[in-house]
């Protein structure tokens, strides 16, 4: 027992209650989101919103479990995970299909996703190797191996199909880059062929991995902003091409953070603060131009492939149908709602927004809660991401903070995925909102992942490594 | 190598993300309203009920403008099933290729909206929902349809109203129904695609009142438009209310005879009611059936062919029409020349043909007798005195000053202006003043030498039929009128309160006696060149008119009013291209009366004359007259 009281003294309560909290809105935006009124009852578990008590019931209970073992057994067996992990994805390519994916591991009616769990066992197996003491991040090897543990099970991911965990697994990449293990030495290996060019390391190398999330982004948003115009209803006359839109925006953004990153930085870098925002914002000015124009001038078919992938066409009642019906009810929410269970579009039995209680939960939670409550749930994930990194760097041993920095990075991903899709910054790509999407095994394996996260920072103290 | 300041990267994306999707989602939920009005094109369905338009009646309370029952052939693509495209053509008499066609233009037209934040059409087009199918089917095209339709599942029938014209005549008057037009949706919340609205005379003037109020019933439909429930238990909704009826002065009986007196002839006929200022007929001839003008279908065929039709029966004689008044001038001219002292009663002036040409008649010895027999030479001087009557140094100065004094008399009567009324498409003439005559010559570059043929109702003078009508109107109440207007009452309550207000002309009403003296034996006595007017028991007043025309025959123009003593109908006739007034003009203008006064014709030798001939080909220019203004 006095193990228990030392756990409640020692986890991190803000962490935690966040957690909590999401479970809570989690199961209550599911029980509108797939409210039937012939089973109002909330614990009625053959409805979706019973069964995802139940789930959170047993997620919560698995934890319970997590929290009595002891840390350091995740270390220890990191490589019989990582491996258990890649056997069922294997196995998961031989079991039939549903909706063209052979994504399920059905247990009689009950089924799981093992790819939802292969990221808890890569962000062990990576957080163990990464943390050997002999590790050398300059050295060729160490970027083919981290790498190798990341490629090995996306390449599973990808048969089944699964795009939207595939995408998730370049998560790892940033754990990567915090811990020095990039793509610089690769890129050496090519730079100092030239006769006469001996770098020891290159800025775009060591700093590929964001860079490149940057490019992505901004030109994701650039192309899907471009066809649009920005108008405002209280100053008419006002037309704002939607490329024009992305620059002001990213010049107000860059005005903004050089003020407050003048504030917090000492005296010593306010100059090179200076030259950063500068640099990054005539950067990303050219990356949003380049793609912008670049797109412009393609062919016509090209053109049609791209806004087909991106779901850009002028077709909101075809090809472009989640994404119209999503944003509708999202930007229908106004400021304060339309009120929990009174969504009209992204309700169940108007069922305008497809999946709306699994990848389209931001929709009706949006349309219910308005801007308060979807503000109120972004500032939610900004907190609990921001409160990961801190725990992360506060460990001592860097197992610990791998674990950690994977937890930070997948969570954003999927955050940054989800809800950028149905406000028209991301592709339409399926992929679960941590903690409120419907669902047993994006419940379990996130919970199972924060529970570990919680264990392994109640234990900092005694792991050195 | 120490990587801890990597964590700010990473503490920066997470950061910027969040702010980047706070302010998107501020701008989405908040200040953008597209994606509000999206989410209600999606979810809450309006479904609107339009009532029937209002009806409209004759000054005597005869149904002239009802509605009929229509149907449209209604269709849901997801319901159709092995559709047999030959028989369905065959069962609406379309080729199998207009069938396909139909298709896909209900997809190009009515399945696509247009954006406004792109600025194109974007399709909106749902294999779920209804679309018309075939619009405006007759109730004997349906039945032989209806029958059928058990045949060609996922088609079923729709009930709609349209206008039906029981009178088929007054067109001109009515006006018509179409559909709206992409400009009128946006302008006017109260349209939607498909709607109808009144396009010209009485349907547009009174649109607001004749299209009622809308039903709206609010629903929440689902992804499969199946409508969930009514929104807010229909709280919201709302009955639809036909439009009040319409009473119009218009005598439908008058106006019927005027069109068959007018049949094979260019011109029009304009009768008022003198106290009221109600228009009871307004002719313009050729004219048309309004039954033609009913439904898009039957739009699309008549429109191109009447609009292409060389005698231009689209054209609304007697509203656009403006021709010189003619000799019908010269009443105004002895009135003003009264008022202002030019002329007395009695004045007499010489036929000097020199000046201005004339035919053979007595001396005009007074006024009355210059009336009578239309003297050109005495009008000349009549107008000269008027307008250079020396209230000015020097003769352009006082040209100046006296044409527009002159100018002001005649808009008192109306003239050189549209009236405002509830009359769609008029023109307004022209009354020439010196500003008028200054851009011509240039100032005090000119005097009455100069503009001399106003004096007889030729030159620069423009009025239309209207005016011409408003004229007799006007003399017959011996010096004011009410705005001609067509509305008796709307819904019960009286017409619109400016269709009620006098307007005094500059002359007063001593001044009429004479000029109704001259206009009565104009008619009645010998020598009065509107004889062919005259009645038994009806005192007819009348002048004729004879208006040159550049482009052939004389228009003949005969205006008038009866019975003298207590005036219930004025009048101008206008018959193109049929010489001097009085030999077509005014004997039509003579059945008009005696129709109206005693609701039957004693002469129907000349009924049937005037019905029978012919003048629509009478275009060729004849030899050119000595004598004008008869």
């Amino acid at each position: 027992m006095r193990r228990e009281e030392s756990i409640s003294k020692i986890i991190d309560w803000p962490l935690f209650i966040v957690f909590i909290l999401f479970l809570l809105m989690g199961i209550a935006n599911v029980y509108s989101a797939a409210f039937d009124p012939d089973h109002p009852n909330i614990f009625d578990f053959s409805q979706k919103y019973g069964k995802q008590i139940l789930w959170v019931a047993f997620s919560c209970f698995l934890g319970f479990l997590v929290m009595l073992i002891d840390a350091s057994i995740y270390r220890k067996f990191a490589i019989p995970i990582y491996i258990f992990c890649l056997i069922l994805l294997v196995v998961v390519l031989f079991m039939p299909a549903v909706n063209g994916a052979h994504a399920w591991l059905g247990f009689g009616s009950m089924g799981i996703q093992p790819a939802e769990f292969a990221k808890i066992g890569t962000s062990i197996a990576l957080g163990s190797y990464l943390s050997r003491l002999n590790l050398n991040q300059q050295n060729v090897s160490t970027v083919l191996v981290a790498n190798l543990l990341i490629v090995v099970p996306m390449a599973l991911i990808l048969l089944q199909p699964d795009a939207g965990t595939f995408v998730v697994f370049t998560s790892f990449l940033f754990v990567m880059y915090r811990e020095g293990v990039t793509y610089d030495p690769l890129i050496l290996k090519l730079v100092n062929v030239i006769p006469g060019v001996k770098f020891k390391s290159t800025w775009v190398g060591s700093h590929f991995i964001p860079i490149l999330f940057v490019v992505i982004f901004l030109s994701l948003v650039t192309l899907l902003m471009s066809n649009n115009v920005i108008t405002f209803s209280w100053f008419p006359g006002i037309v704002i091409p939607g490329f024009f839109g992305v620059i002001l925006s990213l010049f107000l953004l860059a005005v903004v953070s050089y003020f407050i990153l003048r504030w917090m930085s000492s005296r010593r870098d306010k100059n090179r603060v200076t030259l950063i925002v500068l640099i990054g914002f005539l950067l990303c000015a050219g990356i949003s131009s380049t793609v912008n124009f670049g797109f412009q001038g393609l062919a016509k078919h090209q053109k049609d492939r791209i806004e087909l992938f991106l779901g850009l066409r002028e077709d909101p009642d075809g090809e472009d149908y989640n994404r119209n019906r999503a944003m509708a009810a999202v930007g229908s929410g106004g400021l304060k709602g339309k009120g929990y269970k009174n969504a009209s579009v992204a309700s169940v039995e108007s069922n305008h927004v497809p999946e709306s209680e699994t990848d389209f939960i931001f929709c009706p939670f949006a349309e219910e809660w308005g801007f308060i409550g979807s503000f109120t749930l972004i500032a939610m994930f900004m907190f609990m991401l921001v409160r990961i990194i801190t725990i992360a760097e506060r460990q001592k041993s860097r197992f610990n903070r791998i674990y950690a920095y994977c937890c930070a990075m997948i969570l954003f991903y999927h955050f940054a995925i989800n809800i950028g899709m149905d406000i028209g910054f991301a592709p339409v790509i399926g992929i679960p909102l941590p903690f409120f999407s419907y669902g047993g095994s994006s419940m379990m394996s996130f919970s199972i992942m924060m529970f570990i996260l919680l264990r392994l920072d109640s234990q900092r103290n005694q792991m050195l490594m | 190598m120490n990587f801890d300041s990597r964590k700010f990267v990473v503490l920066t994306l997470f950061v910027l993300v969040g702010v980047i999707y706070s302010v998107r989602l501020f701008y989405m939920q908040i200040i953008d309203e597209s994606w509000t009005l999206r989410a209600q094109e999606i979810a809450e369905k309006r479904k609107f009920i339009t009532p029937p338009r209002g009806i409209v009646y004759d000054r005597f309370g005869q149904k002239i403008v009802t509605n009929k029952t229509y149907y449209n052939l209604m269709m849901v693509e997801d319901n159709i099933k092995n559709l047999d495209t030959n028989a369905l053509a065959k069962l609406l008499g379309w080729t199998p290729q207009q069938v396909k066609d139909r298709f896909r233009e209900i997809k190009e037209g009515e399945g696509s909206y247009f954006n406004k934040s792109t600025g194109k059409r974007t399709s909106n087009y749902q294999s779920i929902r209804p679309y018309a199918f075939v619009k405006e089917l007759t109730i004997d095209e349906m039945t032989t349809i209806a029958p059928h339709l058990e045949n060609f599942p996922g088609f079923y029938e729709e009930i709609t109203s349209m206008r039906s014209y029981p009178y088929a005549t007054a067109a001109n008057i009515l006006g018509y129904v179409t559909e709206v037009n992409q400009e009128e949706v946006d302008a006017d919340a109260f349209y939607r695609s498909g709607d109808n609205i009144g396009r010209t005379g009485i349907e547009r003037f009174y649109e607001k009142d004749l299209r009622g109020r809308k039903g709206v019933h609010y629903i929440v439909t689902s992804a499969l438009n199946n409508a969930i429930e009514p929104y807010a238990n229909g709280k919201y909704d709302t009955i639809a209310r036909q439009g009040p009826a319409l009473k119009l002065g218009v005598d439908i009986e008058l106006q019927a005879y005027g069109e068959k007196l007018m049949q094979n002839k260019r011109g029009c006929i304009v009768a008022i009611e003198p106290k009221t200022g109600e228009i009871l007929t307004m002719v313009s001839a050729p004219t048309f059936d309004p039954n033609l003008f009913v439904g898009k279908r039957n739009i699309s065929i008549n429109y191109p062919k009447l609009y292409k039709d060389s005698s231009l029966p689209l054209f609304p004689r007697p509203l656009q029409a403006e021709y010189p008044p003619g000799s019908v001038f010269k009443l105004l001219q002895s009135l003003i020349a009264l008022q202002e002292g030019a002329i007395t009663e009695e004045t007499g002036f010489p036929c000097t043909k020199s000046i201005i040409g004339c035919h053979n008649h007595p001396m005009a010895t007074d006024l009355r007798k210059a009336v009578q027999y239309s003297c050109n030479p005495y009008f000349y001087y009549t107008t000269r005195k008027i307008i250079q009557k020396g209230r000015k140094k020097g003769i352009y100065a006082d040209a100046e000053a006296g044409l527009n004094v002159w100018a002001k008399y005649m808009e008192s009567f109306g003239l050189g202006k549209k009236f405002e009324t509830d009359i769609t498409g008029l023109r307004g003439g022209l009354i020439p003043n010196s500003k008028y005559y200054d851009k011509w010559y240039g100032n005090h570059r000119w005097a009455f030498s100069t503009i001399y043929s106003i004096s007889i109702g030729q030159g620069e003078v423009k009025v239309t039929p209207l005016h011409m009508a408003n004229i007799a109107a006007t003399i017959a109440n011996k010096g004011w009128y009410i705005t001609p207007h067509f509305v008796k009452s709307i819904g019960g309550k009286g017409p619109y309160p400016e269709y009620q207000k006098v307007h005094k002309t500059m002359v007063d009403r001593a001044h009429f006696i004479p000029i109704i003296e001259g206009m009565r034996r104009v008619v009645n006595e010998a020598g009065g060149t509107g004889s062919r007017a005259r009645m038994k028991d009806i005192i007819v007043c009348g002048k004729t008119g004879t208006v040159q025309n550049p482009q052939g025959e004389d228009h003949s123009v005969f205006i008038a009013f009866a019975p003298m003593d207590n005036p219930k109908i004025a009048i101008a006739v206008y018959v193109e291209n049929a010489g001097w007034g009085g030999s077509w003009a005014a004997p039509i203008a003579r059945l008009m009366i005696e129709k109206y006064l005693k609701r039957k014709v004693t002469d129907p030798v000349k009924e049937k004359t005037i019905m029978d001939a012919n003048l629509m080909n009478v275009k060729k220019k004849a030899d050119k007259y000595t004598t004008r203004g008869r």
